[in-house]
Order: structure tokens, then sequence, then C-alpha cells
């Protein structure tokens, strides 16, 4: 090949290349999704391969190594298994009381709190261009889907690929949430800043923030329902002259995420969204 | 089989990337696998195997970014190019030289990535500069300790070939 035609191929690439990204923004579809897809598809097995491995290395050498531990281990589980099924019922009585309180007032609430277990196959939550790799199985993860762990909000789904979904973290600049102070009730948003912290946009300089507030999802932005754990407050400044500088430490460890959960069911019914609208923070 | 070899060294790169980013947590800000196979490729000194590969590898590294999908094959892509120019028109032989492609590639690479973010992402957040200069280190002592030991292995095989028919030959 020539080297003009070399050149004119390069350049071809490069436009194309181009044109993918921004077709991107802001709806994610077309043959940019495509080439992910088959991008997430193909290097998903290689990344649940080395996954599957590792955890039966370390499960092996963790066996070993405490295995005299497992008895006592065993006997502490049982019994916060037994305080665990007290609290379930203890929650089962309240669950019946908000029930009957709210025929009483005639309000219909919404039941959202089925989770399906996935597991994280690929986790890169230091650089500068964050994600997580979930393995879901055959049912099929919707996006927008919240993830969750046991400890708070973890992101939400942002491409689906067979049996594969990556996670938009929390953390990551270009996600964002509704949240609630628990304490003050204020709300506000809170968005991905450096590794490791969130910022709190929007609470005004009058509001009482404190250092150790916990800070739970608002249920406003269409995308996570109400009363996650998002992290708690870090640092309160003085930010602009309208609202506070807000630092938020996630709930989350994202470093020690194996396994995380998809919160079932839609939040905003699909009929109240108009055509093209989707509701994403 | 140089397109199977490419292949099988995009894999490679993959699993280690996983293995790595298992065992390291800043594994991925430290090393980029997927570039140093486009290096390796493009220092022949073909354009269009250089622009390919870096195509190829930079697709796959997008699947599993966070980012816009394409930022990686765009980066890549050039750098791939660039590389393969570089090797056409200088001599890439010595130590000193080769390590200046490899981390020039990575430096370069970063620089297109951190462009591109900037404009097409919202609140782009920029490569830590103490990283970056780590990721072109380690790019650099890589890509140069891969081709000196793949040369090792070469002339080595190359040798027992030789030594191998000159014994053939001599009871003639």
């Amino acid at each position: 090949m020539s080297p003009g035609r070399v050149r004119l191929l390069f350049i071809l690439l490069l436009v194309g290349q181009l044109f993918l990204i921004a077709a991107q923004e802001p709806d994610r579809g077309g043959a940019g999704s495509l080439l992910e897809g088959a991008a997430l598809r193909s290097l998903g097995p290689f990344a649940r391969a080395v996954d599957a491995s590792s955890q039966g290395l370390q499960s092996a050498r963790e066996g070993l190594r405490r295995r005299d531990d497992l008895a006592a281990e065993n006997r502490r589980m049982r019994q916060e298994l037994l305080e665990l099924r007290r609290r379930e019922l203890r929650m089962e009585g309240l669950e019946q009381e908000i029930e009957g309180l709210s025929k009483t007032l005639t309000f219909q609430r919404r039941h959202s709190t089925e989770l399906r277990i996935a597991e994280v196959v690929y986790a890169d939550y230091s650089s500068w261009l964050r994600s997580l790799v979930l393995y879901v199985g055959t049912g099929a993860a919707r996006r927008n889907q919240p993830v969750l762990s046991d400890d708070g909000l973890v992101g939400r789904v942002i491409r689906i690929s067979g049996a594969y979904a990556k996670v938009q973290l929390l953390t990551d600049r270009a996600a964002s949430a509704g949240v609630q102070l628990q304490r003050s009730r204020r709300q506000g948003v809170v968005r991905g800043s450096s590794p490791g912290e969130l910022l709190l946009d929007f609470i005004p300089r009058q509001a009482d923030v404190e250092v150790g507030e916990t800070v739970l999802t608002a249920g406003i932005d269409g995308v996570y329902p109400r009363g996650i754990r998002v992290g708690v407050v870090a640092s309160v400044e003085p930010g602009s002259e309208v609202f506070h500088r807000i630092v938020v430490k996630p709930a989350v460890d994202f470093s020690r995420l194996s396994f995380v959960y998809l919160l079932e069911g839609e939040l905003v019914p699909p009929e109240l969204l108009s055509e093209g609208e989707s509701a994403v923070p | 089989m140089r397109f199977l070899k490419f292949v099988a060294a995009l894999a490679a790169a993959a699993l280690l990337h996983f293995a790595g980013a298992r065992l390291l947590p800043n594994f991925s800000l430290a090393v980029d696998l997927f570039l140093l196979v486009v290096a390796l490729e493009a220092r022949h000194g073909n354009p269009v195997a250089g622009m390919f590969a870096g195509l190829a590898a930079g697709l796959l590294a997008d699947g599993l970014s966070g980012g816009p999908f394409g930022l990686y094959g765009f980066a890549d892509t050039a750098v791939g190019f660039g590389i393969a120019r570089a090797a056409q028109q200088l001599v890439v032989q010595r130590t000193s030289s080769l390590a200046g492609v490899f981390a020039a590639g990575a430096a370069a690479q970063q620089a297109i990535l951190a462009a591109l973010a900037l404009v097409f992402r919202d609140h782009a957040e920029l490569p830590d500069p103490l990283w970056l200069l780590v990721k072109v280190a380690t790019t650099a002592f890589l890509g140069v300790a891969w081709t000196a030991s793949a040369n090792a292995v070469a002339s080595r095989l190359k040798f027992r070939r030789a030594n191998r028919a000159t014994k053939i030959q001599l009871p003639g």
C-alpha cells in the first residue's frame, strides 16, 4: 500500500472513531454499543476464568490456614443467624404495620426490594475511567438498574452484553444521585470526585450538617429508590456563598467487592416517561 | 501466523490484566498491557499493521473502561501508527532508543486519552501525573525486557539450528 493511502486509511480510522465516540453521548446506543457489547462479551469469559481460579486458590489457602477457626466461626454465625431471624420477624411486624397505615391513608407503597445476586468479575476502581464488570448469569440485567452491596449503594448498570453487565460506579466523575441527609432531612445531589470520595452539592449554607451524618438516597432521581445508604459526611466547609462544600465518604469499600446485588423492579413506570426520555441521573 | 501471534498476545494480555487487577488494586493505573502489545506489534515498522493492532487492542480495552467507548481505540490506533512510522525512520535496535519509543507511546496514549476525555466527558478527570510517569516507565521497561528476552530466545534457536545443520553436514 502506498504511503498516501496508508495516511488516508489512518485518518479515516481516526475520524470514524471520533464519530463513534461522539454518537454515544448522551444516548449510548448504536454502533458504539454493538462494538462495546462485543468487546465486553469477548473479554468477560477471560475475566470470569481469572476470577474463578483466583477465588479457588484463595479459598483453598484460607481453608488450610483457618481450619481450626471454622468451628468457632460456625457457632458465631449460627448465633448471628438466630439474631437476624429475630430481627426479620420484628421487621415483618413493622412492615405489616406500615402496610396497614398505608391502606388507611390510601397510599400505595411501591415494592422494589427484590434483590438478585451478581458476581464481580472485573473491578477497576482506581483508574480515572473507573468501571466494574459483573457476571449476571441467565437473568438479564437492565440499563440503569441500581447495584448495591451489603454496605450500601455501588452504582448503576450502564451496559449489558449477554451474561455480562458494566456498572458505572458512584465514584465515577460522570455519576450522580439524589440524596438526603438522614438527620437534617436536607436533599442534595451527590457526585463522584477523586477516588474514594464523593461531593454533596446543593445543601444550603444555613443547613446544619454534622460530620459523621449518614447520607441516604432520596428517591428523587428516577434511578435509585429512597433509603439506600450512600455514605457518611467526612467534612463540611463553606463552599460558595449559597451552598456548603460537603465531602462524603462512600459506605462501600469498592476494593473489596466480590458479589453485589441488582435491585429488581422499575423505579419509574415506563408509561410515565415521555418518548425518548430516560431516567438517568 | 503473525496475526495468530497477535491474537494470542492480546488474549495473554487480557488474562494478565485481569490477574493483575485482582492482585494489585492500582494495576491498571501502572500498566497497560494492551498498549504494550500494540507497541510490540508496531515496532516492526508496518504502519497498517500498527494502526489495526492499535484499533483492535484499544477497542478491547474500551470494553473494560468506564469512559465512552472508543477513547482507547482512538488513542491506541494513533500510537500504533506513530510507533510504526517512528520504527521506519529511526534505528530502534539499541535499548535506549527502544525504551524511548515505548515510553513515548505510553505518554502519547495518556495525552490523547486526556484530550478526548476533556472533549467528550462531563467533569473529566485527568490522569494523576505520578501514575502517568509510572505507566510510562513500566511500559518502557516491560517493552525492552520482552524484546530482549524474545531476541535472546530467537538467537538461541538460530544457534541451535545452525549447530544441528553443521553436525549433519560434518559426517558427509
